[in-house]
């Protein structure tokens, strides 16, 4: 048990934060389109594509945050894509999601063996990793400092943007129109809003956020690009932002709990004979059960109004015989 | 035959035929980065997936073993959707099938033949359990079974990791795999050096059985009608929650049956990452395959000759990475996603056809 | 005086459903009225304001707002000059506060952010300034029915809205709050608005109209005042009395009672009660003909007897059992037949074959089920037997039903939900939108089952179809039965009178106008 508990590090948490920050990308722009009511099962592709991408622009230009602005904008791209095929042709969502993240997997790995060579994981000395950047001042404030400096852009970006998607949601109007879409198209159309606008920019945003994520697996955390790198992330930021009910510090925190529980693991099967599998479940276990929670409240609210109306009956006809 | 029913038929295979085509025609472009002729490509990719040189080494027969989960995870979803629940949950139903069948295969003893079938029971009800309970969140609680079968398909998948690792774990050697399971609870194979068996024939009957069940039984006829019209069926009096529930409990099973069919059959144990993405796969053979048993059955041998075709033909003969065959999959589904386009297309033509056709007395159309 | 709206020459063809909604519709509307829009179900009176909003686009015919001529093509036109429009089902976000529903699109914001504070006074002020009090902060979901409403009416005021159109705003309402609701309309016409009030509650109309116009099978059938009419009429513009044909029949034979509900209630979707304390009773051999205006309680109240809809309270007897807690298939199997109103999403599944809808609630009858499996030869032979019997044209068992035509469509029902000889046939509507044809087919075969000793309940909006069927009249309104006439002793105008929220009283003093009052 000291062993587990010895655990809980600076370290810990450092490695936390670095293994959720492509989860808390994804899922950002996961819970963006879920506010927008298009549900987005693309990320997985959407972030494997930023990967590819990323790494890639980083070598061509010589230069690792051309290889980031890269993977943003394909991934805005393919979001685009995914839009126009979704608004324009009133195609099933899911199966599309299914087709571009399958097409993504074999696509990636298809331009990496014919332009790079036929390898199953591909890496370039030139490429740098991006730098980590120690913030002056709070660096050296202990333990707060270990945790908080020292993370390369990409993770700030993520926890800036948690934050700037909280307040362009809740503070904004276009935050407000999106939601207003996701809640009740018919409502936001009757007064002047274009839906499928609204509709589009988040698809779009997501595929950048998630790509962005992607970017970070292979020029900020490795750098090196594999086969189906984002290895069912995309999925997990699929699940945080529903754990997070699509609220994006909700989401942030979620993102962190399953990077925390990635990290955790990793440490726990280095000390103990513990199963990391069973840490790791445990975020989807709540995901599961936030879900049921959330219906449960929906269902609950409809039993106590019907409750209500039917008791206000019971009662009217009582006075009503005893008339 | 009559006219209705051929054309209902050629309305089934347009949009999907159209969509090969497509696919393979947008696919051409890529393997012209390669240098390579897409039509040479395209000869040794079929002719490797689908050709039989000598019994011992025959492709026809790796692909057969190949389609066989496929279409076994195909009806899975063919037998949810058509009950109107958006299952993606084959993939998780998959690992609980094939957990308990390492399981069950290792550690218990039983003659040959009765271990089999033993194994592939457990497995589908393990399967069919791991579906119910979404359906039942779905019906009871209302929580949206598309989003419920991919948590639990990432809980399935480290399930999967944990049980490999601990539990059944054999030996401590790099990638951490299972104990291979008694050999008499191995599914027989057809031939020597192949692993095609006896599980095909399984994937086949299934297959009949889903046909059979769905169009020739009054729970498949109940479990039809409240998946395309819910109205119509509560209005008859058939109950959609039960129906809901029962689908993904049979969808789940049928999905726990390709799990258990991977381990008894072909791979004789579990390993770390196993399997990972059939049940996407299943779920794109059952929408090539518009949601047909038979279509499913056809899908599931072609996707799997092109992964195969691609695998042997034009990575290993011609040097083409055999990614181009998933690449090609998923262009394929991506146009039938898009079914509208070709949709809006295949009316303007048939409207024009209908103008310059010699008219037929087709028989009246009724009155308003 | 210019007159707020004016239309002139409205007319409007759906081609997709066949119907006339609107020909040469003249309607003109003055400032600072409020102007009731009568009409049954299917007049035409929602389609001339969809027209005026925007929604639905008129084949000919020119619209004048405040003398000027105007093309409105989109909601956002109307709003632009001036006229906003509240429907039957709002279009609210239930997340949302009251403020926050009311100003979307229009919020205030400075540096880009949202002003909540300053939102919620403008809310504040709006609402002082039209008497309609609320609580801007709080969430629309959690609110009332009839609040939601005001919230609707607010959003439209904020938007400069000179013109209101309510759609069948009472629909919704309780009684409490329809009295409510004329309070403030009757107050916006103070302040200066004109309002359009669409209804086919005519009490509602004696309280709230400045001047009333009555629609009638995409006709204007005239502009009255109210001051210089009465509910009697109305009633008489509204119903018509264009008679069609009528069925030949025998006298009824009617026997033991077969069917009967008993102070049933039953709510509504939104759970609202549709059917209130409502008892009747059919008996074998004769069929009871419900007249009333749709959204009366009728679908309620038939859905209830077939066990498709749960009974609240009240119980329900066929022959000597009682049909409490029976699901619809213990129904079915104890000979209750059910003719539904849309045979499109309900009577019907468009996907499939006519033989898998003749086989409907037969699916495990040992006629065509063996060992669970469907005996396919014997399901074809009933489609058949449906197809000769009904002589359904052009048709299959195994053909798509989709390609068959709306009368045939309804045979294949009739066909599949009389066959077995049910005890209690529900017909709902049984002929809407049926050519005149296949109308008669129906009225016959209904006939036919009556004579072989059915009870028929039969619920149409239609008077013709209640008089040339109906051996026995009921009207209901309100989920109430409100008269019982033996068929040969009602007029179409008794009845058109208790149909539209009258009372027979005022027959007999219909000299003036006091409706109010002798409401029951």
């Amino acid at each position: 048990m000291e062993d587990i508990l010895g655990l809980l590090t600076p370290a810990l948490l450092n490695s936390s934060i670095r293994l959720a920050t492509p989860i808390i990308l994804a899922a950002l722009g996961g819970a963006i389109c879920n506010r927008a009511g298009v549900l987005n099962l693309a990320l997985e592709g959407k972030m494997l594509l930023g990967a590819f991408l990323g790494i890639l622009g980083a070598f061509f230009f010589a230069n690792t945050y051309m290889g980031v602005l890269v993977a943003v904008m394909a991934g805005g791209l393919l979001g685009a894509f995914f839009a126009f095929v979704y608004l324009k042709y009133d195609v099933n969502l899911i199966i599309l999601a299914i087709a571009i993240n399958l097409l993504i997997l074999e696509l990636t790995v298809y331009m990496m063996r014919i332009l790079l060579g036929n390898v199953g994981t591909w890496s370039d000395p030139s490429i740098q990793k991006l730098p980590d950047i120690e913030i002056p001042i709070i660096q050296d404030i202990p333990v707060f400092g270990d945790i908080v400096s020292g993370y390369n852009i990409i993770v700030y970006l993520s926890w800036f943007l948690a934050i700037a998607g909280y307040v362009v949601l809740f503070h904004t109007k276009f935050g407000r129109h999106i939601r207003a879409v996701g809640e009740n198209q018919d409502a936001a159309e009757a007064v002047g809003i274009n839906s499928r606008r609204i509709q589009l920019f988040a698809l779009v945003i997501s595929g950048a956020l998630a790509a962005l994520g992607g970017a970070f697996l292979s020029i900020g955390h490795l750098t090196l690009f594999t086969r189906n790198m984002s290895n069912g992330r995309g999925w997990i930021g699929v699940s945080a932002a529903l754990f997070g009910f699509s609220h994006p510090i909700g989401v942030f925190l979620a993102g962190l709990f399953f990077g925390f529980a990635d990290a955790f693991a990793v440490r726990l099967q280095n000390v103990t004979d513990l199963p990391p599998s069973l840490i790791q479940v445990l975020p989807h276990f709540a995901t599961l059960f936030a879900l049921v929670l959330v219906a449960l409240r929906e269902k609950l609210s409809l039993y106590m109004a019907k409750r209500r109306s039917s008791a206000a009956l019971r009662s009217g006809s009582e006075a009503a015989t005893a008339d | 035959m009559d006219r209705a029913r051929r054309r209902k038929i050629f309305d089934a295979m347009t949009v999907p035929v159209l969509s090969i085509i497509s696919g393979l025609l947008v696919a051409a472009i890529l393997v012209l980065f390669t240098g390579e002729s897409p039509w040479e490509a395209y000869k040794t990719l079929f002719s490797a997936s689908f050709g039989c040189a000598e019994l011992s080494r025959c492709a026809l027969f790796s692909m057969l073993e190949r389609a066989t989960p496929l279409i076994l995870t195909g009806l899975s979803a063919v037998v949810a959707f058509r009950s109107g629940m958006f299952s993606l949950g084959q993939e998780g139903q998959m690992m609980i099938g094939s957990i308990m069948a390492a399981w069950l295969g290792y550690v218990v003893m039983l003659p040959a033949g009765i271990h089999p079938v033993f194994v592939m029971l457990v497995a589908m009800a393990a399967g069919g359990a791991y579906g119910w309970i979404p359906g039942w969140l779905k019906v009871r609680l209302g929580v949206n079974e598309i989003i419920s079968t991919i948590v639990m398909n990432s809980i399935a998948i480290l399930f999967l990791e944990y049980v490999v690792n601990f539990p059944l774990r054999a030996d401590a050697g790099a990638t951490a795999h299972s104990h291979i399971i008694h050999e008499t609870a191995w599914l027989p194979t057809f031939f020597p050096g192949s692993r095609w068996g006896f599980g095909f024939i399984i994937a086949l009957a299934a297959a009949a059985a889903v046909y059979y069940f769905l169009w020739h039984s009054s729970s498949g006829y109940q479990q039809r009608m409240a998946g395309q019209a819910p109205l119509f069926a509560r209005f008859g009096g058939i109950y959609n929650e039960r129906i809901a529930i029962r689908s993904m409990f049979i969808s789940g099973a049928l999905a726990g049956l390709a799990g258990a069919i991977e381990v008894l059959g072909v791979h004789h144990r579990i390993i770390t990452g196993f399997s990972v993405n059939l049940g996407f796969d299943g779920l794109s053979v059952a929408i090539l395959g518009q949601v047909h048993p038979i279509g499913v059955v056809i899908v599931g041998m072609l996707i799997a000759g092109v992964r195969l075709g691609a695998q042997l033909g034009l990575q290993i003969q011609m040097g083409i990475p055999r990614e181009l065959g998933g690449t090609v999959i998923a262009l394929i589904i991506l146009f039938v996603a898009a079914e509208k386009f070709f949709q809006n297309n295949i009316d303007t033509f048939r409207q024009f056809w209908e103008r310059i056709r010699p008219k037929e007395p087709v028989g009246e159309l009724g009155e308003d | 005086m210019t007159n707020a709206v004016e239309m002139k020459g409205i007319s409007k063809f759906f081609a997709s459903s066949n119907v006339q909604a609107s020909s040469n519709v003249d309607f003109s509307v003055e400032t600072g009225e409020v102007h009731a829009l009568v009409g049954e179900n299917g007049a035409g009176k929602s389609t001339l304001m969809n027209v005026l909003y925007g929604l639905v686009e008129a084949d000919e015919g020119q619209i004048f707002i405040e003398g000027k001529e105007v093309k409105i093509g989109h909601p956002d036109d109307a709003i632009h000059h001036g006229i906003g429009m509240v429907h039957q089902h709002f279009k609210l976000v239930p997340s949302f506060t009251i403020a926050q529903n009311i100003m979307l699109g229009m919020e205030p914001s400075q540096y880009g952010l949202l002003q909540p504070k300053e939102e919620e006074e403008v809310v504040r002020q709006l609402a002082d300034k039209f008497g309609l009090p609320v609580d801007p902060s709080a969430r629309v979901g959690d609110l009332s029915v009839g609040m939601q409403q005001r919230v609707e009416i607010l959003k439209s005021l904020q938007r400069d809205i000179r013109i209101l159109i309510l759609d069948e705003p009472t629909a919704v309402l309780t009684p409490q709050e329809v009295e409510e609701l004329i309070q403030v309309v009757r107050g916006l016409t103070e302040l200066g608005q004109t309002v359009v009030f669409i209804t086919h509650k005519l009490v509602e109309v004696t309280k709230v109209a400045d001047r009333v116009s009555v629609m009638r099978g995409g006709k204007m059938i005239g502009t009255k005042k109210v001051a210089e009419t009465d509910i009697p009429e109305m009633a008489r513009m509204m119903v018509g009395r264009d008679v069609l044909f009528r069925v030949e029949k025998e006298a009824a034979n009617p026997g033991e009672v077969v069917f009967e509900a008993k102070h049933l209630t039953v709510l509504s979707e939104s759970g609202v009660p549709a059917v209130k304390d409502l008892s009747l009773q059919v008996r074998a051999g004769e069929i009871l003909g419900v007249a009333g205006v749709s959204g009366n309680g009728q679908s309620e109240l038939i859905d209830a007897i077939a066990g498709i809809r749960p009974v609240e309270m009240g119980s329900l007897h066929l022959e000597n059992d009682s049909l409490d807690g029976l699901d619809v298939s213990a129904r079915r199997d104890r000979g209750v037949a059910h003719i539904p109103e849309d045979r499109i999403h309900v009577g019907l599944n468009m996907e499939t074959s006519l033989e898998e809808n003749a086989l409907l609630s037969r699916e495990n009858h040992p006629d065509y089920n063996r060992w669970g499996m469907l005996i396919r030869s014997a399901v074809r032979k009933f489609a058949s037997s449906i197809i000769d019997r009904y002589s359904v044209a052009s048709a299959t068992p195994e053909g798509g039903i989709v390609t068959l035509s709306g009368g045939n469509m309804q045979k294949v029902v009739v066909g599949r939900e009389l066959a077995g000889d049910p005890k209690l046939i529900l017909a709902n509507q049984p002929t809407r939108g049926l050519d005149v044809g296949s109308i008669e087919f129906v009225h016959k075969t209904l006939i036919e089952a009556r004579d072989e000793g059915a009870a028929v309940l039969l619920i149409s909006v239609e008077l013709d179809e209640i008089f040339s069927l109906s051996d026995r009249i009921a009207v209901i309104y309100n989920g109430q039965i409100v008269g019982e006439f033996a068929a040969n002793e009602a007029t179409e105008y008794q009845l058109g009178l208790l149909m539209a929220g009258g009372s027979l009283d005022q027959e007999e003093s219909a000299q003036k106008k006091t409706p109010a009052e002798a409401l029951p």
